[in-house]
């Protein structure tokens, strides 16, 4: 048997900064093992930090785990209610993983590992059993589904920082060592939701279906009717055709091509294809079949991406370019470049003059010596950076609104990257080029130049490591251009967006503009006239029927299911159309790696099944408006301000009064602290 | 890892009274060989009583004819010293100390290191070079004084003048310690501050020792070194301050002998200026602030609180203090180092450690909280910071890059 593709695993490349830390630990544990009970919380605030230096390294929930018995000795849990784990109730888990105190997040983590430990037979605890620890943390993986595979929301990376990604790493340990069997139907689900968003990164996902899988495969694991659905997410991986249905490797698979006639290479082809299109996921065998192809027929090559007619028309049409773009850039590791490349193709963009020039500039680009570095640290070195730079490239003009953030205050630029893949594809790859062969992007505001090299700061403080290749490298020079628009606007009456937005995105961002906030108080103003107008540029039913022909820069007040204000965040809004059931709704790319989003107040936002393209979110038109804040519309074109129904402007004011306008009433309504709005919103 | 038993207490060993209330102290008493009894104010009594702490209420505020009730007390209970955490309680021990010892001079010692003042006449009478000093009790005295300093170091009118440090006689560390540089700023002084001791500013390498003090001989002695003054100090000391250790060594030993103190602890600060002179700034017969003890215990692995009360108690014997203490500067693990934060702007909403000192490979800690109140209080004096920040490792120039690179960031924004 070769090498198979699952599961792969992590390298030990940070052991002895885990080593380190661990031995702080054990100093920090110790140091309070011998405390007295009335001192011991004079040794807790050290055995926390070292507790979460320890967490956030490779390996140390495995460690901290293995540590649980001693540090619950120590009287790690003294004095709390985490002290008699045997009335512990994990409902309330979740409260506490989410909880905005660093420490009570811990506490709360460090009682689950603990948890494991007595599950695994590890610790034996006189007061609970391994039987009732295993059932515990079931129900704890359970009621905090979210955890296990989508990153921070917005809400949770303002509200709990870097504790956000610890959460999520604590349950992808927890999943793999308590197995998923009692959340197997709900954990499906939602890999499925988050698959008909289409995302770019589908690593996380890929993760978590790994691992169901090697959970399966054991054979003491009975699992009756839980998880239909699984089999087609498993197999769209590792097994999805006749020919690699056991997972036998690469190598193996290749073999078995060679030995294959036309028919049978048929049926792999047309195997894989429904795979990729009715997931989304991209088996590495598939990689390896498109490669092999590449030397038989452009029937079958069609027939592997499952294009449609524009898709094979387009590669006929650009042969040579295509087979180059499949060699370079379609290996065994960057096979979801084979879903970006079948959706260039049915685009059709290649069909737009400059794009096949600019791609054949971007097979042969030389990279600079800082691009490849910033490559090869966030994706290893196989294959080249260059063809992970070109995968990525594939995926983005292919899945325009599968862009995410990752776990970056950086929407602007996400939305930016976005906009420009969905729009205006030949400015994209241009940008790409100057970044990544001369480190350097120069954007014109107002007719001054700025450079991305000389800004000193952009709205992140850290360079991303959690993003696609092309948003890798780009972003953090968007960013800083986009943070120094913003300084130049610094002293301007109103809202700098006013500006930045046209001058950043480009020329069809329209001119006009209006916010609902005052700048200066965070109090709502004009709120009547902000909406009438929204209706009037967007609602086809009050602008002439006319459909939106530019995706548009939008600012939304992100609220949390409590409909609480969060912050401000960049979307785009896509177009306005009926869905369905006769709703009008706005449909809308959230730069979020999940637009799936309660915003609380009965406002859900839908991400499917109500007319939604992938990676499209949408609520009906009122419940968006509720949420807007900032938009762009064309001033020359006026709509029927009038006609717009008093009840629906009304009914729309109650949903802000309700969520984030409660506290922003103009003065001689309630009163409430100004909120920090001349920040940019992130 | 088991908990730990209740240590059996050595009634051959002699029996100790803390005076202040240190929750570190006790808690490092309460697992160690030696009978003990806490003297603190009555707000304490309560907690002791839940905790079975040995206790004894006493106002070290209140200063009347019942003061020897205190000695009497604490002497009928069989205990042997008193031990001063704070320095409020430094003359408390040596009242007492001096009745339980029969000592009447150790009433005086403890009168000497309680005023700064007459701390420095006496360590200038002991061949201890010290600055140039004198007392205020107005600020015309500190006008003349500053002008003197100045005239002495050749200024012309119009030179920026050398600053002159304000200190009060009786108060710990760098509380009410000011420092002067123009006449205007000698108004900024409220009254309530006077009478205060004057210093002439000498520029040089500060730094702190920690000694412990028994049978007239230094048992341990640590040398602190200071990165910034009121804002970070490490501990032990790089090699080109350790390399001063013979001379500081001797330095202490004419400070024990001018004081004439026989045992205990004690914390004196020098200045070592760039041609290898030392002089002698202030010394304290108490604990030092900033959490030194806590450094000592993460580098060297020794309680010093336990440390005190060997050194203190008149039972402990040669072997058992030799045993106790660790050799200086080679038996660490490690350099631990603390910094003081303090806003570094005006208004500030939150609390919000740097990711880079909390990526940093020494960096184990923090006792920072969530700021109570949006403005900032203008910093008068040195000031009291919001809260330590813990360091660790294992160079010590790292250690000091990293304390200095601190002051740069914002923990509170």
């Amino acid at each position: 048997m070769g090498n198979p593709v699952n599961p792969r695993e992590n390298d030990p490349s940070d052991d002895a900064t885990l080593t380190k830390r661990l031995a702080a630990l054990d100093d920090a544990t110790h140091a309070m093992a011998e405390a007295r009970d009335f001192g011991k919380h004079l040794r807790l605030r050290r055995l926390l930090d070292s507790l979460r230096r320890v967490l956030v390294q490779p390996g140390g929930f495995a460690a901290v785990q293995a540590r649980a018995a001693d540090l619950e000795e120590a009287g790690l849990f003294h004095g709390t209610d985490w002290a008699t784990p045997e009335v512990l109730v994990p409902a309330l888990c979740g409260a506490g993983l989410q909880s905005e105190n660093a420490d009570t997040v811990l506490m709360e983590a460090v009682s689950e590992l603990r948890m494991l430990a007595i599950a695994t037979g590890e610790y034996a605890h006189p007061n609970v059993s391994a039987e009732d620890a295993h059932q515990f943390l079931s129900q704890v993986l359970a009621t905090n589904m979210a955890l296990l595979f989508t990153p921070p929301s917005e809400a949770e990376r303002v509200k709990q920082g870097r504790m956000a990604q610890l959460t999520r790493d604590l349950f992808r340990h927890l999943g793999e060592n308590v197995g998923f069997e009692s959340v197997l139907d709900r954990l499906v689900e939602e890999i499925w939701r988050i698959l008909r968003q289409r995302p770019i990164q589908v690593e996380q996902v890929q993760h978590l279906i790994t691992q169901i899988a090697i959970f399966r495969s054991d054979p003491d694991v009975e699992l009756g009717s839980a998880g239909q659905g699984v089999d087609r997410l498993i197999s769209s991986l590792y097994g999805t055709t006749e020919a690699c249905r056991e997972d036998p490797g690469v190598d193996v698979y290749r073999s078995r091509l060679e030995a294959m006639d036309a028919n049978a290479l048929q049926y792999e082809a047309a195997g894989f294809a429904r795979a990729m299109h009715d997931t989304g996921l991209v088996s590495p065998y598939h990689a390896e079949l498109l490669r092999f192809l590449l030397d038989q027929s452009d029937y079958l090559l069609a027939e592997a991406m499952g294009l449609s007619s524009t898709g094979r028309d387009c590669m006929l049409r650009f042969h040579d370019l295509v087979h180059r773009l499949i060699e370079e850039a379609v290996h065994p590791q960057t096979a979801q470049a084979v879903y970006g490349l079948a959706l260039l193709l049915d685009r059709g963009i290649l069909y737009q003059p400059p794009v096949a020039p600019a791609l054949w500039r971007q097979i042969a680009l030389p990279l600079s010596p800082y691009a490849q570095e910033r490559l090869t640290l966030a994706y290893g070195t196989t294959p080249s950076p260059r063809a992970r730079l070109l995968s990525g490239v594939l995926s983005i003009l292919g899945l325009p609104l599968g862009v995410g953030q990752g776990d970056n205050p950086t929407c602007q630029s996400a939305r930016a990257l976005s906009m420009w893949a969905y729009n205006d594809p030949d400015y994209l790859l241009q940008v790409l080029v100057w970044v990544a062969r001369d480190d350097e992007i120069i954007m014109h505001f107002e007719g001054q130049s700025i450079s991305s090299r000389d800004s000193i700061s952009g709205v992140a403080t850290t360079l991303p490591t959690d993003l696609d290749p092309v948003s890798l490298i780009v972003v953090p020079h968007l960013d800083r251009i986009y943070a120094e628009m913003g300084r130049r606007c610094v002293g301007r009456a109103g809202d700098p967006h006013r500006w930045v937005n046209p001058e950043f995105h480009g020329w069809w961002s329209a001119r006009g503009f209006r916010i609902n906030v005052d700048v200066e108080t965070g109090k709502l103003v004009d709120l009547e006239e902000f909406l009438r107008h929204f209706y009037a540029a967007y609602h086809p039913r009050y602008n002439g029927d006319q459909p939106l022909i530019h995706p548009q820069p939008g600012g939304v007040a992100v609220t949390d299911s409590a409909a609480r204000y969060v912050g401000w965040h960049a979307i785009t809004i896509l177009r306005v159309a009926r869905d369905p059931q006769d709703v009008t709704r706005v449909y809308f790319y959230n730069p979020n790696n999940d637009s799936g989003q309660d915003w609380g107040d009965g406002v859900v936002v839908s991400t499917a099944g109500n007319g939604e393209r992938f990676g499209e979110g949408s609520l009906p038109f009122e419940q968006f408006a509720s949420r807007l804040y900032i938009y762009h519309f064309d001033p020359l074109e006026r709509g029927d301000l009038e006609r717009v129904p008093d009840d629906e402007i009304d009914r729309i004011i109650g949903y802000i009064r309700r969520s984030w306008g409660a506290d922003r009433l103009p003065a001689g309504e309630l009163q409430a602290s100004p909120e920090p709005s001349t920040r940019p919103p992130d | 890892m088991s908990k730990p038993e209740p240590v059996r207490r050595n009634p051959e060993k002699g029996y100790v009274a803390v005076l202040g209330w240190s929750l570190n102290a006790v808690e490092a008493l309460d697992r160690f060989d030696r009978r003990y009894v806490v003297v603190a104010p009555d707000w304490a009594e309560e907690y002791c009583e839940e905790h079975d702490i040995p206790y004894v209420s006493w106002n070290f505020e209140r200063l009347n004819d019942r003061s020897l009730e205190i000695a009497e007390t604490l002497q009928k209970m069989g205990v042997d010293v008193a031990i001063p955490l704070y320095e409020e309680t430094v003359e408390w021990a040596g009242a007492i100390n001096s009745v339980l010892m029969g000592n009447p001079r150790l009433l005086g010692q403890a009168m000497l290191l309680r005023d700064k003042a007459l701390m420095k006449r006496r360590a200038q009478l002991g061949g201890i070079r010290v600055g140039i000093f004198e007392e205020a009790h107005d600020r015309d005295d500190v006008i003349r004084f500053l002008k003197r300093v100045n005239q002495t170091l050749l200024k012309l009118d119009g030179d920026p003048s050398d600053p002159i440090h304000l200190k009060a006689f009786d108060k710990a560390g760098c509380l009410g310690h000011r420092v002067i540089r123009t006449p205007d700023e000698v108004d900024t002084i409220p009254d309530e501050e006077f009478p205060v001791l004057m210093e002439s500013h000498l520029d040089g390498w500060e730094f702190a020792v920690e000694a412990w003090v028994f049978n007239g001989k230094i048992r341990f002695l640590n040398i602190s070194e200071y990165v910034t003054l009121g804002y970070s100090v490490f501990v032990p000391a790089t090699p080109e301050l350790e390399k001063f250790r013979p001379q500081i060594t001797r330095q202490i030993e004419k400070l024990i002998k001018a004081f004439e103190i026989d045992f205990g602890f004690i914390h004196p600060e020098y200045f070592v200026t760039s041609d290898g002179e030392m002089y002698f700034g202030e010394v304290a017969y108490r604990p030092p602030g900033f959490k030194v003890f806590e450094l000592l215990e993460r580098a060297y692995g020794f309680n010093a609180y336990q440390a005190l009360v060997l050194a203190f108690d008149p039972k402990t014997t040669e072997e058992e203090i030799d045993a106790f203490f660790p050799r200086e500067v080679v038996d660490a693990r490690g350099h631990a180092g603390c910094f003081g934060v303090y806003p570094r702007r005006r208004v500030v909403s939150e609390l919000s450690i740097p990711e880079e000192t909390e990526d940093h490979d020494y960096f184990e800690s923090h006792e920072l909280s969530a700021p109570l109140e949006e403005t900032v209080t203008k910093r008068t004096a040195f000031g009291t910071h919001w809260g330590l920040v813990y360091f660790f490792g294992d160079d010590p120039h790292a250690m000091r890059g990293l304390l200095k690179r601190q002051e740069d960031l914002d923990f509170y924004v």
